[in-house]
């Protein structure tokens, strides 16, 4: 498969590429062997990888006939890159308090930091400690119980095996975290987790667990920024790939907030899947930022399968330059009595673009689902481009509430009078009209100095915005 | 409350019959090169059209079905027959139209109807239209209206420029079906400035068992001009399908309004598969107003392209899906010119194990400025056996659209039902009622015959799984 493959690694960036055709060669199963025996891995994970490998290389990028129309990958060149596959192993299960108080900073729970080459710092705060929380790589955990983080992994945990990519990054991740909170342990200080990425011509797949217990209450940052290694950049005309994932499981009546800031590069190719499994009157909360990356294609799954669930996305997306931001959100309600409120806002520059596509689905079994889909888009230039599929498959109409709802428009110009006639210059109120859109998700930030730097961060590309457009 | 009763009475029984006719002529079963030559023999066409419905043809052998819908797979198109022949000719007099078929459109109420209010009528029966009339001083002005094969004869300069511009052949596997096999169907133009004070009308009637009915309707509407067309269709019950696959284009010349309303109530074993698109220059108005409630699978997105400056387009549709229907139903707006507007309203219903599906497009390309755009999607389930879903895609390339989109899927309050029947209506009476209701954004840009009609065919449909 190698041979075969590799002619069209130097042809195809000759030949007029298809929106769906794969932007990379490096997948094949030759290096699924070479990861599994490089890392020494067991015989069950090795054949866990080839079976997702067998998986991805059936599938089509997009199985979902509804978003076919809908993808573009052209925008990444990513046929030179070479994944990592080095380990790390990492544990707060073999630290100790000392060694933590150095690197876990006030007013979090715990952290882990980590890059291209592994772990950076890894820590927990000495009451997160006390009540049995663990941060492990997918190696510590491996080696701490190997039959228990089996059991987790094996078949694909949560990832959709309908989902090409997902199926990617369950083949060839390099690095993996786990973050496991006891039954009953409530944190107020929030766990934040760290991905630096962005060496140019390099792959870093990666997959996130977070598990909560009964009734676990806490609270996640997740921060995903570039690394300190020579960035890729325009210029240098290497790419670099990040895939992530976020496989969350709440037991009963669990509580999870998750606050995501992405800043990447300008260079960076982004896959994410975010996959939920809600349990009976368990809450999840995302606050979702996407502000970096030259393609950005992401997909959250929340299943709402235990009565009383429920579930509130809100994710923000700022584009500037040429930027793709390619944004999926499945809410499938399953138990009786769910909620789900999603809400996707994005306000685009130059000739950015966002295709929105999200999908509630009712299950027969939800009765008294409430269920709510917004996507809204502001153009701020003629050459951007706003794509949104709001849909809904309803198999039960006993429901609260089941619509969606969307909007594209400009800058409010009653707004922006008023402002102005408040003495405030046209610049400004526009500033603040733009940057007043996407507060929903910067209020939701759960660390002040993450809430300050996402202002700033949007601030800053809203400044650069300007700058650019004088200079046209 | 009396008046809702009287309105709904049950005649279904009076479409369900069928005619044991001779035909003229009719093709073998299923389709060939040589079908599609010998239709176009029969027809006397010139060679142009020849090769038209082969160019035609070979594009749809090459086009695959559809995946994106589910159930077409389960079209037999080798068991269909592409064409058949009931009467000699067109005719103008009623008094001339064959007794038979003269007998069936008057059990369904056609000549009775063109007495009343309408300026002007045709009927198909099978594959060919049997009988035209328009009134004589809308043919004094110049107003056309008759059937498409005749205006390929009559009117070959106006037919050849528009038809084919509007749904190219190659548009979808079914507008290249159509375009080979294609028989019958409206040909409709208003000279410049003349506006047709009544509705133009038209039947379409499949009779025989396996028929595939492949009409084609042009409408030209030039500056200035102003036309409503209505259609409605029947079919009787065979416990094998048939096939509806017609292609609609209308095109509205600068300053134009044209509305065109469709009444589809084809027995539950028809495949309708339809493509209506309309293109709207600068300062025209068009209108879609289209309701299903039969057919076992409707496909239909009545579009409009708005093609010029200040062009408007309104859609409404609704679906009424029940057993063993699907409803993918739905319309597309086109923005390509400045300063255009569109509205689209859909309303579904689905019950006793039926799906209905909203499907729509909403495009504001690169130049479109100053666009105002808006979608409104609402669904009504009667149960939790059946199904809504609701696919809107909205495609924004400009930076000063103002464009608003909403959905909702629902259920019948028992609120409302309760305070109806402590007015002492029937549980079936109160919820007949709501559903009425919920269509009427449909029912009341009706002439009032085809809103009563509309709503007995609605009361239809509700029968026997609320009472």
């Amino acid at each position: 498969m190698t041979l075969a493959r590799t002619p069209r690694a130097t042809t195809a960036r000759a030949v007029r590429r298809a929106p769906a055709d794969l932007p990379f060669v490096f997948a094949d199963r030759g290096l699924v062997q070479a990861l599994a025996a490089e890392r020494d891995e067991p015989g069950w994970l090795r054949d866990e990888r080839l079976a997702a490998f067998a998986v991805f290389d059936e599938l089509a990028v997009e199985t979902n006939q509804l978003y076919t129309p809908y993808i573009d990958l052209r925008a990444a060149d990513l046929f030179t890159v070479r994944p990592f596959v080095r380990t790390a192993s990492a544990s707060t299960a073999s630290g100790d308090a000392d060694a933590d108080a150095a690197v876990v900073p006030t007013g979090t729970s715990g952290l882990i930091e980590l890059d291209e080459d592994g772990v950076t710092s890894i820590g927990l705060s000495e009451g997160a400690r006390a009540r049995g929380v663990i941060i492990e790589t997918f190696g510590a955990a491996l080696a701490r119980d190997a039959a228990g983080f089996r059991a987790e992994l094996e078949g694909g945990a949560l990832l959709p095996t309908t989902d090409k990519l997902a199926m990617l990054t369950r083949a060839f991740w390099s690095q993996g975290v786990r973050l496991s909170v006891p039954d009953g342990v409530s944190l107020d200080e929030p766990f934040v987790i760290r991905w630096a990425a962005g060496a140019p011509d390099r792959a870093l797949l990666t997959r996130t667990f977070v598990r909560l217990g009964k009734g676990a209450k806490v609270a996640l940052v997740e921060d995903l920024g570039p690394s300190r290694r020579p960035a890729a950049t325009a210029a240098t005309g290497g790419q670099s790939l990040f895939t992530g994932t976020l496989e969350i499981d709440l037991a009963a009546d669990a509580e999870l907030r998750v606050a995501s800031i992405q800043d990447f590069g300008p260079s960076q190719v982004v896959l994410q899947h975010r996959q939920a499994a809600i349990g009976a009157g368990a809450n999840l909360h995302w606050a979702l930022a996407q502000l970096g990356g030259r393609l950005v294609r992401s997909r959250v799954d929340n299943r709402l399968e235990g009565d009383r669930s429920s579930v509130e996305q809100v994710e923000i997306v700022f584009g500037s330059d040429e930027q793709l931001f390619d944004l999926t959100s499945y809410t499938r309600h399953v138990g009786r009595d769910t909620t789900g409120n999603i809400l996707s806002k994005g306000v685009l520059l130059d000739a950015a673009r966002t295709y929105l596509k999200g999908m509630i689905t009712i299950d027969k079994s939800a009765i008294g689902t409430d269920s709510f889909l917004g996507e809204f888009g502001m153009n701020l230039s003629k050459k951007t481009r706003s794509v949104a599929i709001p849909s809904l498959e309803i198999d039960q109409p006993d429901c609260r509430r089941a619509a969606h709802s969307s909007s594209v428009g400009p800058i409010d110009e009653t707004q922006l009078f008023y402002l102005e006639s408040r003495g405030i210059p046209p610049d400004e109120a526009r500033k603040f009209i733009v940057l007043g859109f996407l507060e929903p998700v910067v209020a939701r930030m759960p660390l002040e100095d993450e809430r300050e730097r996402l202002r700033d961060l949007l601030e800053a590309k809203w400044n650069a915005g300007l700058e650019s457009a004088a200079a046209a | 409350m009396t008046a809702t009763r009287e309105i709904v009475t049950d005649r279904r029984e009076e479409f369900a019959f069928h005619d044991d006719i001779v035909y003229l002529a009719e093709t073998k079963r299923g389709l060939s090169r040589a079908t599609v030559e010998e239709i176009s023999a029969f027809k006397n066409e010139p060679d142009w059209m020849l090769q038209y419905r082969l160019r035609a043809y070979e594009h749809f052998l090459k086009r695959p079905l559809p995946t994106w819908t589910d159930g077409l797979d389960r079209i037999n198109f080798d068991n269909i027959v592409y064409y058949r022949k009931p009467s000699e000719r067109e005719e103008k007099s009623w008094d001339d139209v064959p007794d038979q078929i003269k007998a069936t459109f008057e059990r369904l109420g056609i000549p009775e109807a063109e007495r009343k209010f309408l300026a002007g009528v045709g009927a198909q029966y099978d594959s060919e239209v049997v009988y035209h009339s328009v009134k004589e001083e809308l043919t004094k002005l110049g107003v056309v209206f008759m059937g498409t094969d005749q205006a390929l004869v009559e009117y070959p300069e106006i037919f050849r420029k528009h038809f084919g511009t509007v749904v190219p052949a190659e548009d979808n596997k079914f507008s290249a079906l159509n375009a080979a096999v294609w028989s019958g169907g409206s040909f409709v133009y208003v000279p410049k400035g003349v506006e047709v004070p009544l509705p133009l009308q038209a039947y379409f009637r499949i009779n025989g068992e396996n028929t595939g009915q492949f009409e084609r309707t042009l409408i030209v509407v030039d500056e200035g001009a102003k036309v409503h067309y209505i259609e409605g269709c029947t079919a009787p019950i065979y416990a094998t399908e048939s096939l509806h696959v017609a292609v609609v284009e209308v095109v509205a010349l600068p300053g134009s309004k044209v509305r065109y309303t469709t009444i589809q109530n084809w027995s539950n074993d028809v495949y309708n598969l339809v493509t209506k698109r309309a293109h709207a220059y600068a300062n025209s108005t068009v209108e879609w107003i289209d309701a299903n409630t039969g057919s076992r699978k409707t496909v239909k997105y009545p579009s409009i392209y708005l093609r010029g400056e200040n062009a408007s387009a309104d859609i409404i549709s609704v679906a009424v899906a029940g057993k063993g229907q699907h409803q993918d139903t739905g319309a597309k707006a086109i923005h390509l010119a400045p300063n255009t507007k569109s509205r689209i309203v859909s309303k579904s219903v689905s019950k006793d194990g039926g799906r209905a599906t909203y499907r729509g497009q909403l495009k504001v390309s690169p130049g479109a400025t100053n666009v105002m755009a808006s979608v409104r999607c609402d669904a009504l389930m009667l149960d939790d056996i059946s199904r809504s879903d609701t696919y809107p895609y909205i495609d924004i390339q400009e930076d000063d659209t103002t464009m608003t989109h909403e959905a909702t899927v629902g259920k019948i309050s028992a609120e409302q039902v309760f305070y109806l029947m402590s007015r002492g209506l029937t549980e079936n009476e109160a919820q007949n009622l709501i559903v009425q209701g919920f269509l009427e954004v449909f029912t009341k840009e009706l002439p009032m015959e085809y809103a009563i009609e509309f709503n007995r065919l609605v009361k239809l449909e509700m029968e026997g799984s609320l009472g």
